[in-house]
């Protein structure tokens, strides 16, 4: 990300709709319209996936439409300003919830190098410069829809060999591109960060305790032990969740999150607090959790059922073709094939109480920490 | 798949005009899947919440899926189900109130010993009561009146249109009736409408033989009771359109239209309007005719939907849950936020297209696209079991036979005439609710009363037709009383 240049991955997610070479926007939408496909979008970080839902018979159109985007998008300039209004409208309406500020600003305050300091919608104010830039749309295009960051996930009644027929007919063509980007790394953390969200309407206030966390890997047990962690200290048997929403209702929704990311991103939990006179109790709990793991080792009996829980909670989810898509499409973005996440479970296996420990005290430190507070502004009715 | 009625309660479909009111059944879809899912149907809901207690229903659903079971606390419930990675959610809407998980057929038996006890056997503890009626509240006051605008202005559509109507007030209830319930009301609500004249009971997936005899014998042992059959009439609303007006310090517009409609699934012309509101375009489309119109060649939103049928939590999701079944339905225009110099502009775009949509219908075109869509498209929503089974239910509601044979029999049937008469018929121009989230009233006040223009101005040039178009919309008189206009402070709004 260049500066003043935020949220140009996901306009693209918009622009892949706008039209290719030999598809305007109304051939394809006419052909996805016939076919009764559901066609969508999603960007995170790191990644962008496109996904078409469709039936067999269907097959070789789709994958001919969808080719002709990846490898050859037109769109114009006008139609480019257009769409990038449609951003602008999916901002404004995710605007008025909190949460939405609260991760804008938790980002900004921990990473200062890395482009992970801003939020995959990206700033307001480079949204609304987007209208500006279509010759840097195209240039975005060239550098990054080439085969080196792409791969093609089929998932239904579809041979291996059908599949790599298609994918050689469609896609075989397609030029590698140069361009490599130089994401800088977050230079260590040396103090502990804090910030506040002055919200101007009601709510209830939020706190986002978070620590830079390991980078995605099968390899190394720090990033699978404080996955298990996320589960023991945060989730719903945990004793953080039996105190503050169970017996205390000092808090209605607590949460945690640590994705997989090809870069140290954040661990980072979540407390939306009933009475704005507890945040200091609830960041005080919260943080003891944080030590608490760091000092003792967990229970032997709760990390195997945390075990099973993980287990059971990737296959349960797997109940359709787009389902089992979208759960092997992340694992696919970081090593580039579905292998990982038999390495990774294998890893799951392996951890121990004292895994856990050696990584919530290595990563769980005061000066790899960010706090970021949201409440009701002062005076607002 | 099968479905299959047994008999511990007389079976009442034949002898009654909709399905609604049959009782006591079972939704078997024994299937290959590891997968087993349960949807526990009752037929009750929040048009069941005596006067003054709203939100009773949910409160009551709430405490039997995020409370604990006489036997066991909540964390003991969900300690146990940890390791299984399962849990029990529960929905509620205005006739129907469903519970539902899924587990790994290795764990059947110890998920459904929880789920059972449950069910049947709920705790009510004071504890859990204060938990989640906390939980209704803040999510009144805080989820949905200032955190989520569209969804705000979508149900608070739903409140102005069934004034004075048992679907008058959100499910949750207001947040004055929640403070005034109390655990005894939970008892009481249980008693009454947890029964088995009200239960259908619905599974899937490859569960053993046995399993399903076993489970509809534990819920024999729930009262036999009485059915909550009542018919509920279409509101009645004055003549005139009206706008209703919230007001918050937010930085974007968002608008709902709606107005009731005498169609639901069960309708000969359900299929017709069906058609049409996939034709004007449905979440996430992006080939549907208003998202086309206002999104794609204006630039004004993130995206515009038509619905037939009640869809909550839009923000969240592409397509409806299932076990929303309802006797009385509405159209309605889902405008998703606009920036606040447009907004005037957008409602105006949406009453004019609205209105040539029903002065003219679909092209022959148009709606060979659209029903060649809807008939693969079905699929699409019926992909998974829980899915399935859902649609079942609903089916079995509106005494109709399964979902997507349905669809794909009544489309192949109908002709563009059936469907443009359809739209004339039953769509109003003259009966139309408007709400809209803002923070500034007055250029609504200001269109209405003296019909003040709107221009709009582009960032890139536009076609010809384009331009012509906004001509005639940026003047265009919206046909509402100025009267009729009213502005409600967000913290009035389910209060």
């Amino acid at each position: 990300m260049r500066s003043g240049k935020s949220g140009y991955a996901h306009l693209f997610e918009h622009l892949m709709f706008r039209g290719s070479e030999n598809y305007t926007p109304d051939q394809r939408d006419a052909i996805m319209k016939r076919a009764g496909a559901d066609t969508n979008a999603s960007t995170n970080q790191d990644r962008t996936t496109y996904y078409v839902v469709f039936s067999k018979e269907d097959l070789d159109e789709i994958f001919k439409v969808e080719a002709d985007r990846f490898q050859r998008l037109k769109y114009s300039e006008p139609a480019y300003k257009t769409e990038s209004l449609a951003v602008l409208g999916e901002y404004n309406k995710n605007s008025a919830a909190p949460t939405q500020k609260l991760d804008e600003v938790l980002y900004e305050t921990a990473f200062r190098q890395h482009t992970y300091a801003h939020t995959t919608m990206g700033y307001l104010k480079d949204i609304q410069d987007m209208p500006n830039q279509y010759a840097y749309s195209q240039e975005f295009y060239t550098r990054f829809y080439r085969p080196e960051y792409t791969t093609v996930l089929l998932v239904g009644d579809v041979t291996r060999a059908r599949a790599l027929e298609l994918t050689t007919k469609y896609f075989g063509g397609w030029a590698h591109g140069s361009y490599e980007p130089k994401i800088a790394a977050e230079p260590p953390q040396t103090e502990s960060r804090t910030a506040h969200v002055d919200w101007p309407s009601p709510t209830l206030p939020w706190l986002a305790v978070a620590f830079k966390g390991p980078a995605y890997s099968d390899e190394t047990r720090d990033k699978p032990a404080l996955d298990l962690l996320r589960e023991i200290a945060f989730g719903e048997n945990s004793d953080m969740y039996r105190r503050l929403v169970l017996e205390q209702q000092k808090v209605d929704d607590l949460g945690v999150d640590f994705g997989n990311h090809p870069d140290p991103e954040l661990f980072t939990a979540y407390a939306r607090i009933k009475n704005v006179k507890d945040i200091e109790d609830v960041r005080a709990q919260m943080l003891a959790t944080f030590t608490r793991f760091t000092n003792e080792n967990v229970d032997q009996t709760k990390l195997d059922a945390t075990r099973s829980r993980m287990r059971y909670s990737f296959a349960l989810r797997m109940n359709s073709s787009p389902a089992i898509a979208a759960a092997l499409a992340p694992y696919i973005l970081l090593r580039r094939t579905p292998d990982t996440i038999d390495k990774v479970f294998d890893l799951y296996r392996q951890v121990t109480p004292q895994d856990i420990r050696v990584m919530a005290a290595k990563y769980f430190t005061e000066n790899n920490r960010t706090i970021v507070t949201l409440a009701t502004k002062a005076g607002t009715k | 798949m099968t479905a299959r009625h047994v008999g511990f309660a007389v079976v009442l479909a034949a002898l009654l005009q909709t399905s609604a009111f049959t009782q006591g059944a079972s939704m078997l879809q024994h299937g290959t899947s590891p997968l087993i899912v349960f949807r526990i149907l009752f037929m009750t809901g929040a048009a069941f919440d005596p006067p003054g207690k709203e939100g009773l229903a949910s409160l009551t659903a709430a405490m039997i899926g995020e409370g604990g079971s006489r036997s066991k606390t909540y964390q003991q419930i969900v300690d146990e189900m940890y390791p299984m990675a399962t849990s029990v959610s529960w929905q509620v809407d205005k006739e129907m109130t469903v519970f539902t998980g899924t587990t790994h057929v290795e764990n059947l038996e110890k998920f459904y010993g929880l789920v059972k006890d449950m069910l049947l056997d709920p705790g009510f503890r004071q504890d859990d009561f204060t938990r989640v009626r906390d939980d209704a509240v803040n999510f009144l006051k805080v989820s949905l009146r200032e955190s989520n605008d569209e969804e705000l202005g979508k149900e608070y559509l739903y409140n102005v249109i069934y004034a004075a109507h048992p679907y008058g007030h959100h499910n949750r209830g207001t947040v004055t009736s929640l403070q005034k319930l109390a655990v005894d009301d939970v008892r009481a609500f249980y008693r009454q409408h947890y029964t088995r004249a009200n239960l259908v009971l619905g599974l899937a997936g490859n569960y053993p033989n046995g399993f399903a005899e076993k489970v509809e014998a534990d819920f024999a042992k729930l009262p036999s009771g009485s059915a909550d059959k009542k018919r509920f009439d279409a509101p009645r609303l004055p003549a005139g359109n009206r706008i209703a007006i919230i007001t918050r310090d937010t930085r974007s517009t968002a608008i709902s239209v709606g107005f009731p409609i005498d169609v639901n699934r069960a309708s000969p012309d359900w299929p017709a309007l069906a058609l049409a509101v996939s034709y004007l375009g449905q979440h996430r489309t992006s080939n549907g005719h208003l998202y086309g119109w206002l999104r794609e060649a204006r630039g004004l939103n993130y995206g515009d939907y038509a619905y037939v049928e009640y869809f909550p939590r839009g923000m969240f999701q592409f397509t409806p849950d299932p076990n929303l079944a309802r006797q009385q339905q509405i159209f309605q225009i889902w405008i998703r936020p606009v920036e606040v110099a447009t907004g005037v502009f957008t409602l105006r775009a949406a009453m004019y297209g609205y209105d040539q949509f029903v002065r003219n219908g679909l092209s022959r075109d148009a709606f060979d696209a659209t029903r060649q869509f809807l008939t693969k498209y079905s699929n699409i929503l019926t992909q998974t079991q829980s899915a399935r089974l859902g649609y079942a239910l609903d089916s079995r509601y509106y005494n109709i036979a399964d979902y997507n044979t349905c669809v794909r029999d009544a489309l192949a049937k109908l002709t563009v005439d059936d469907v443009n008469r359809a739209i004339r018929q039953h769509l109003t121009t003259d009966r139309m609710q408007i709400v809209i989230i803002t923070k500034d009233p007055k250029p609504f006040q200001d269109a209405v009363a003296k019909n003040t223009p709107s221009p709009i101005v582009y960032n890139s040039p536009k076609p010809k037709e384009i331009m012509d178009e906004d001509a005639v919309i940026q003047a265009y008189r919206i046909n509402v009383k100025p009267e009729q206009l009213t502005v409600v402070p967000v913290e009035r709004v389910f209060e």
